[in-house]
């Protein structure tokens, strides 16, 4: 006669994860990427990839290369996660290989030897709103065509240097080069830079 | 006192010079003109932002890194890197001598009387090595060349290690019987 007491087996399930992903901070999410967690890895790439784009964008200095060098970075960043040493920045760690993707795909460039832009038509001029905001944007176009002019270890020197504040340090461990050799071609990229611009006296 | 050098220059910038070298950049016009040259390209460098892409852009990006991690993942083979058509050849042809041996050898049958049992139970190993030269006799060995089934030296010795214990003994069962037999 079966009786009330019998035990109901129920199957067994994953525990339930409470914390969304994208509340979690980067090295649960590389940690969950490293298990195969591809969830996680999006967003990895949804947090970084402006920065990791930008980096390849000072590169070459247009879309489509930069958004190709883009993703190349983060389908090795997948292939690496292995490699990924969770005391060091994530963020460190994908620009040190979004450089490496750009250092190995981009040609060198001889730096063009004519001025891109004079910048004397427009000092001492007081121009407001739209007019003002136009002139930026073609000098920062001017500039960044410059920069992409540079050869390869300068750019790279300088783009990581400026735009995301690396010391010395971090930049020759990611170059692969001394500190010296960093100080050397940041010196250059900005000598370079103001004589493509023009500044050169 | 000379003048300051790039190295100097770039710690300058950062604030890092020694209190002598400061001493002489404080008193030296060449060595301020060309810093303050270094500053102003430095600030327009960092004033020059980049452009933002559309946001369909972003919002189709991560598909594009996953499209190509996948395909990135169907590139590679599901075989271990070490077992190649190098080792799998060699590989293949030990196995086809032993499939050919085994076939060659006979199977109990209960309509067989006992004694031409007996007399099956031992083949001389002189036949299957018969049946194996005369299985691959009429190949050249520049036809094998052609086809691509010419071992490399080194290859076999690898694909011997890759037997079983029991292959191995047989395999050593059959060349010692083929030495006697030779010698005699």
């Amino acid at each position: 006669m079966p009786h009330d007491s019998a035990i109901a087996i129920t199957p067994w399930t994953w525990p339930e994860v409470t914390t969304p992903l994208a509340e979690l901070d980067d090295t649960a999410l590389v940690s969950a990427a490293r298990a195969g967690n591809r969830e996680a890895f999006d967003v990895i790439v949804e947090r970084h990839r402006r920065v990791v784009y930008q980096v390849c964008y000072r590169f070459v200095n247009n879309h489509e290369d930069a958004s190709d060098l883009a993703q190349d970075a983060f389908v090795r960043a997948w292939k690496g996660l292995k490699t990924f040493r969770s005391e060091a920045a994530l963020s460190t760690w994908l620009h040190r290989i979004a450089v490496n993707v750009c250092l190995n795909r981009v040609s060198a460039r001889t730096p063009v030897t004519e001025p891109i832009a004079s910048t004397d038509h427009f000092e001492d001029v007081r121009i407001e709103g739209a007019q003002h905001t136009m002139i930026r944007e073609q000098r920062a176009v001017a500039v960044r065509a410059a920069i992409a002019c540079l050869p390869k270890k300068q750019r790279a020197t300088l783009i990581l240097r400026t735009y995301h504040d690396m010391s010395h340090q971090q930049i020759a461990d990611t170059l692969g080069s001394s500190v010296g050799a960093v100080k050397a071609n940041f010196f250059h990229a900005l000598a370079n830079l103001k004589k493509i611009l023009g500044n050169e006296p | 006192m000379t003048h300051l050098t790039s190295d100097e220059l770039i710690d300058a910038m950062d604030g890092l010079l020694g209190a002598d070298r400061q001493a002489h950049l404080d008193s030296c016009d060449t060595c301020r003109q060309q810093l303050a040259g270094l500053s102003s390209v430095l600030a327009e460098a960092k004033q020059a932002s980049v452009p933002d892409p559309s946001p369909m852009f972003w919002q189709h990006f991560s598909a594009r890194v996953n499209t190509a991690i996948d395909a990135e993942g169907a590139g590679e083979s599901a075989w271990p890197s070490w077992l190649r058509w190098q080792v799998l050849l060699p590989l293949g042809v030990v196995a086809m001598i032993i499939l050919a041996l085994m076939i060659s050898v006979p199977k109990n049958d209960p309509a067989v009387d006992e004694q031409a049992a007996v007399a099956l139970e031992a083949p001389a190993p002189s036949d299957n090595w018969l049946m194996v030269a005369n299985l691959v006799g009429e190949i050249d060995l520049d036809d094998a060349a052609e086809a691509g089934v010419v071992v490399q030296p080194g290859l076999a010795e690898r694909a011997v290690l890759e037997l079983t214990a029991e292959e191995q003994q047989e395999l050593t069962r059959l060349l010692k019987a083929e030495l006697t037999r030779a010698k005699s």
